[in-house]
């Protein structure tokens, strides 16, 4: 219980830090539309739960008040998406993916290793190696956050989500929206809906010809997309993990080397201490490569792989209706022929082809818009891990000209 | 080792033993008299050049200006030398012990400061004339090197300036005639050297170069002062009045720019005695006493000099020789040097990994039980051997190509360090091994599985034991400090070098991951579908491709430069340890020889009180026995103390500069590495912002 204990302790840090960071990101996300602005003003880590501050600013007449904050967890996030995807009217949308679980683990469980670690190593390079941790978790705690918040503001931003009944709910309503979770009936429900839905998808994608190339196309193109960036998320997240355990062994070669100067005494200790101090520092800019491309690069990798995602469920989604449609012609002929129920077929069809109809040209417009998303993320991301990767490439390069430079002088 | 010396009273362990000391001796004592500067300058030379075997042939080397006798002279020691007697090379002394027996010269100690009387070029003159007579004396009685009389020829030195060659005091002309037996002997020396030189090159065509490091490097040796010591008490007068008119030679054949023109008598020698030498050697100038400036000839100079002296060698070329089980790597060993006494100045041979395991073998027999700390080799590996050996050359996986190049490093780094010893450098062992061009004998005892390895698996049990159960009061304050602090530098180098292990480890996964990484990326380019995008991750993955190869060059340098470099000092400490405990069995060996005389005499105060005679008679003779042996063990273990402390002083003042050293280097590759990186992101940049 130690670790938890410290990692309560943080969390009034993670209480300033959130709030330090909050106007930073909310400066990123593009609004054309100021009529309703949410953000997550603050987050409050408590034992396994997160509590999100969930800030509204509107213009929206429906809104009792024009500011207003309620505290949200992340069930609650959850069960947002899912009355989303639920609803049938969103069918031709890609509904923003739900926020991934906040999940500490990983960081608590290099905590413990470090406490058990502790009598192996000296005080200092514990402390570090802490430090390091704790600033680990920060950051994941702090991606967190964003993501709940990312989540939404693009639902804040999109025309038709924002007038959404149960998002209002979601922002407004003051209590605690009791949502529980899922129990073990419905979790089973749920897995058999998905293993369905997967089948289904899957028989679809061989079975139904789709008429319309564009679809054809996007659809091929969704599942190659979807599996490479999958691959490319999990190298980057290898890759930066990688990052993180060469600016960590930093720490390990700093504090031996600084203890090796104490041993060697005045001939070497002043050289070595510069030696150890510029590792030392070269680890925090190592750190913040890694954090950063993390933060860059494989965030933005892994938010497109649950927006492929997403827009691949609307595509099946258009697929079930374009089955839905073809079945609905084939019961109208068969109607026809016996001459029996024609007028109800007739309408079922005519149902079926609206929906077909609508949903088609809806996605082709979300579609249109991923595509604008994805590459406008691209964009901005892949210039701004350039622009961090030269600053701290620089910065280091700079560190060690400075370290030479002194030693040199020695 | 010890009880090989035990027999031979004395002097022959201290010719071998004292070594060390009459260095040290000289460094300090050679700021005060003109002769001993003279003497000084060639210091590091000797060490250098004049490895242990030297000091044995000296005295049967009768320095008698008869060709003959000096070809006699050069033959033992050629023996010596190509037979490579390890450790014992200065101990082969021992036949010779002078009649005069270390009492005396110890005597004269203390009465050399009241004479003062001898001046530095008088005495050189002496040693002209002594070239004759005294030279016989030496050579006849075969006086070896008992470094005692260094002692005095030191004391004489710095006895004073008034010299007066023809001083009555007895002792004064004893010690002139030293001083003059000393400069004949130096003469006498040479005339080996000159032999020597040959056998190490090992063909005939010797360069004079070789001929004069020889002359310059041997001079006042060991064996010297034996001669000295001996004709001190043998040969008292009669040198003393020829000695003045001769010219003072000695200075000139000292002098490096002299150093080719020995001393006239000697030149006419030397082209009869040894035609292959070249003939450089003889027109030797009567030189003009040059008094050398009095320079002081403190550590840091003594070092500094060295540093002119630079020896290179690369390791490089690994090939596989041979097929299957039977197959080894022979490496390419290049030597670029100035230090003159090598035949050339950039050279190569071949050679296999167990020589160079053998090398290592051969100069710890010969230098260890001296208190030298000898590089260790690089360890054998069983298992990336036989990789080798299995694997045919042609497919060799990178797997066994970086074992190889692992250990071609560390062959150099090996080579380097030892070569960076002066007095590891000029063992004929380790000349032999960078000269000779051709296969060295193999060496059969390096190999793990072999009898002689078991046996060495047995001594280093036995030793660990010895180490683990004695415990020597230490009565030194600098060895229990310097012991202390080796252990906790052991440990924490230890630590250090596991730190660095796990930054290469973590940076060549940093490197493979950053591979796979932009593989991935080239593919999520192909399939992106919006063409700007898609480019721009196509440079993104170039660029990781790109990152890929400096992370593991970086983690190359991070191997190479820290972490070896730190293995090897942590071997290094392992061979300070050896040192070390050496030191403690030479202490070991006194203690017991101080029992045992404490046991005999016992033993013959009970002979007294029974009054038997003629057990008495007996215990007296075995008192003496051991008191002798008590003595010499304690000058073994006074010398080994002092051979200890300079080399750890040594290997301080090194260790520093290759830490420094390392890490400088080491900076500057990451700073390679992060110059590198900034190329590659801008580079990226514009097509980042080419996206539309």
């Amino acid at each position: 219980m130690l670790e938890i204990a410290r990692l309560d302790g943080m969390e009034e840090v993670l209480h300033s830090e959130t709030n330090g960071t909050k106007s930073g990101r909310s400066d990123t996300v593009d609004l054309n539309d100021n009529s309703l602005q949410v953000d997550i003003s603050d987050a409050l880590s408590e034992r396994e739960k997160v509590k999100f501050t969930v800030h509204t600013k509107t213009t929206l007449a429906d809104y009792a008040k024009p500011e207003f904050s309620v505290v949200r967890q992340h069930e609650e996030f959850i069960w947002l998406h899912d009355r989303f995807e639920e609803n049938e009217d969103y069918a031709g949308y890609i509904i923003p993916p739900p926020p991934p679980r906040p999940d500490f683990d990983a960081s608590r469980e290099k905590l413990q290793k470090l406490g058990e670690g502790e009598g192996s190593m000296t005080k200092e390079e514990f402390n570090k190696m802490k430090q390091e941790l704790e600033a680990e978790y920060l950051a994941t705690f702090k991606k967190t956050v964003a993501m709940h918040e990312v989540f939404l503001t693009r639902l804040a931003q999109h025309s038709v989500f924002r007038t959404d009944h149960n998002f209002k709910v979601f922002l407004e309503y003051e209590q605690d929206l009791s949502v529980r979770t899922k129990n073990k009936k419905e979790k089973v429900e749920g897995l058999f809906k998905s293993f369905n839905k997967s089948t289904d998808e899957l028989l679809l994608a061989a079975t139904q010809k789709d008429v319309d190339d564009y679809f054809e196309k996007e659809k091929g193109f969704l599942l190659e997309y979807h599996t490479a960036i999958k691959d490319t998320t999990t190298k980057a997240d290898k890759m930066t993990q990688a990052h993180k355990s060469v600016a960590d062994s930093y720490i390990k070669l700093s504090t031996g080397l600084s203890q090796l100067g104490t041993i060697e005494g005045p001939r070497l200790e002043k050289f070595i201490n510069k030696v150890a101090d510029t590792f030392e520092k070269a680890r925090k800019v190592e750190g913040r490569v890694s954090s950063d491309e993390d933060l860059k690069l494989s965030d933005t990798l892994r938010y497109y792989v649950r927006d492929g995602s997403a827009a691949k469920d609307l595509l099946y989604r258009r697929l079930r209706c374009l089955a839905n449609y073809e079945q609905a012609n084939k019961n109208l002929d068969r109607a026809r022929a016996k001459n029996k129920d024609v007028h109800a077929a007739e309408l079922a069809q005519q149902n079926a082809c609206e929906k077909f109809e609508l949903i088609t040209n809806k996605a082709k417009e979300e579609l249109v818009d991923f595509k604008g998303r994805r590459v406008a993320a691209f964009r901005k991301n892949l210039i701004e891990l350039a622009e961090l990767e030269l600053k701290h490439a620089k910065a280091q390069a700079q560190l060690l000209k400075n370290c030479l430079q002194a030693l040199q002088e020695e | 080792m010890a009880d090989s010396r035990e027999p031979p009273p004395l002097f022959n362990d201290d010719d071998d033993s004292h070594k060390d000391d009459d260095n040290d001796d000289l460094f300090t004592s050679a700021v005060q008299s003109p002769v001993s500067e003279l003497t000084t300058p060639e210091e590091p030379r000797r060490q250098e050049g004049l490895g242990d075997p030297l000091t044995s042939p000296s005295p049967a080397a009768s320095p008698t200006p008869d060709p003959p006798s000096d070809s006699h002279a050069g033959n033992p020691t050629d023996l010596f030398e190509s037979v490579g007697e390890p450790p014992v090379g200065g101990l082969s002394s021992v036949s010779l012990e002078s009649p005069t027996g270390g009492e005396g010269t110890q005597q004269e100690l203390p009465s050399d400061p009241d004479t003062t009387l001898v001046d530095a070029p008088c005495v050189e003159s002496a040693n002209m004339s002594s070239f004759d007579a005294p030279v016989e004396d030496a050579g006849t009685t075969g006086v070896t090197g008992s470094d005692d009389v260094v002692g005095t020829a030191e004391s004489v030195d710095q006895s004073s300036p008034p010299a007066n060659s023809t001083s009555d005091s007895v002792p004064a002309t004893s010690e002139v005639l030293i001083e003059s037996s000393v400069a004949t002997q130096e003469l006498a020396d040479t005339d080996l050297s000159l032999h020597d030189s040959p056998t190490f090159l090992g063909d005939g065509d010797t360069t004079e170069i070789c001929l004069d490091d020889n002359a310059k490097e041997v001079s006042l040796d060991d064996e010297v002062d034996d001669s000295a010591l001996f004709n001190a008490t043998s040969a008292p007068k009669l040198q003393l009045s020829q000695d003045v008119p001769e010219p003072p030679v000695p200075a000139s054949s000292i002098l490096p720019p002299m150093g080719a023109p020995l001393t006239p008598p000697v030149a006419p020698i030397t082209p009869t005695v040894t035609p292959n030498l070249t003939p450089n050697v003889t027109p030797a100038a009567p030189a003009p006493v040059t008094p050398l400036p009095a320079v002081r000839q403190s550590p840091e100079e003594l070092e500094a000099e060295s540093g002119d002296e630079f020896i290179e060698i690369q390791v490089s070329d690994p090939q596989k020789i041979g097929e299957g089980m039977s197959s080894y790597m022979a490496y390419k060993v290049t030597t670029k040097t100035n230090i003159t006494y090598f035949r050339k100045k950039n050279w190569s041979v071949t050679r296999r990994f167990s020589d160079f395991l053998g090398l290592h073998g051969k100069l710890v027999e010969k230098h260890l039980h001296s208190g030298r700390i000898i590089p260790p080799a690089p360890e054998k590996s069983a298992i990336g051997t036989t990789k080798i050996k299995l694997g045919s050359d042609k497919t060799a996986e990178s797997g066994s190509q970086d074992f190889i190049e692992k250990r071609r490093a560390s062959l150099e780094r090996y080579m380097n360090r030892t070569g960076a010893h002066p007095t590891l450098r000029a063992d004929p062992d380790f000349r032999e091994f960078i000269e000779l061009d051709a296969e060295l004998p193999r060496a059969t005892q390096t190999s793990a599985l072999s009898s002689a390895g078991v046996l060495r698996l047995f001594n280093r049990v036995g030793e660990t034991v010895n180490k683990m159960t004695f415990k020597m009061d230490e009565s030194d304050q600098w060895f229990e400090e310097k012991t202390q602090q080796i252990e906790s530098l052991d440990a924490q180098l230890r630590k250090l070098h596991l730190a660095m292990e796990g930054l290469v480890a973590y940076r060549r996964e940093l490197a493979v991951s950053t591979a796979s990484f932009a593989k991935s990326a080239a593919i999520l380019s192909s399939v992106e579908e919006h063409s700007a995008l898609s480019r721009a991750l196509h440079q993104l993955a170039e660029s990781t491709e790109r990152t890929h190869t400096i992370h593991h060059a970086q983690a190359d340098a991070d191997f190479y430069y820290l972490s070896e470099i730190t293995k090897d000092y942590i071997q290094l400490i392992g061979a300070v340890k050896d040192v070390f405990h050496e030191r403690v069995k030479t202490f070991q060996t006194w203690q017991h020889a101080q029992s045992m005389l404490a046991k005999k005499r016992e033993a013959k105060a009970k002979a007294e009180l029974a009054g038997r005679m003629d057990k008495v008679q007996q215990a007296q003779e075995e008192v003496a026995e051991w008191e002798v042996k008590v003595e010499r063990s304690q000058e073994e273990f006074d010398r080994i103390s002092r051979a200890i402390k300079k080399e750890v002083d040594r290997f301080d003042v090194v260790r520093v500069k290759d830490f420094k050293d390392m890490l400088v280097k080491y900076l500057e590759a990451l700073m390679t590495s992060q110059q590198q990186i900034i190329k590659v992101w801008e580079t990226f940049m514009p097509e980042a912002k080419a996206i539309a």
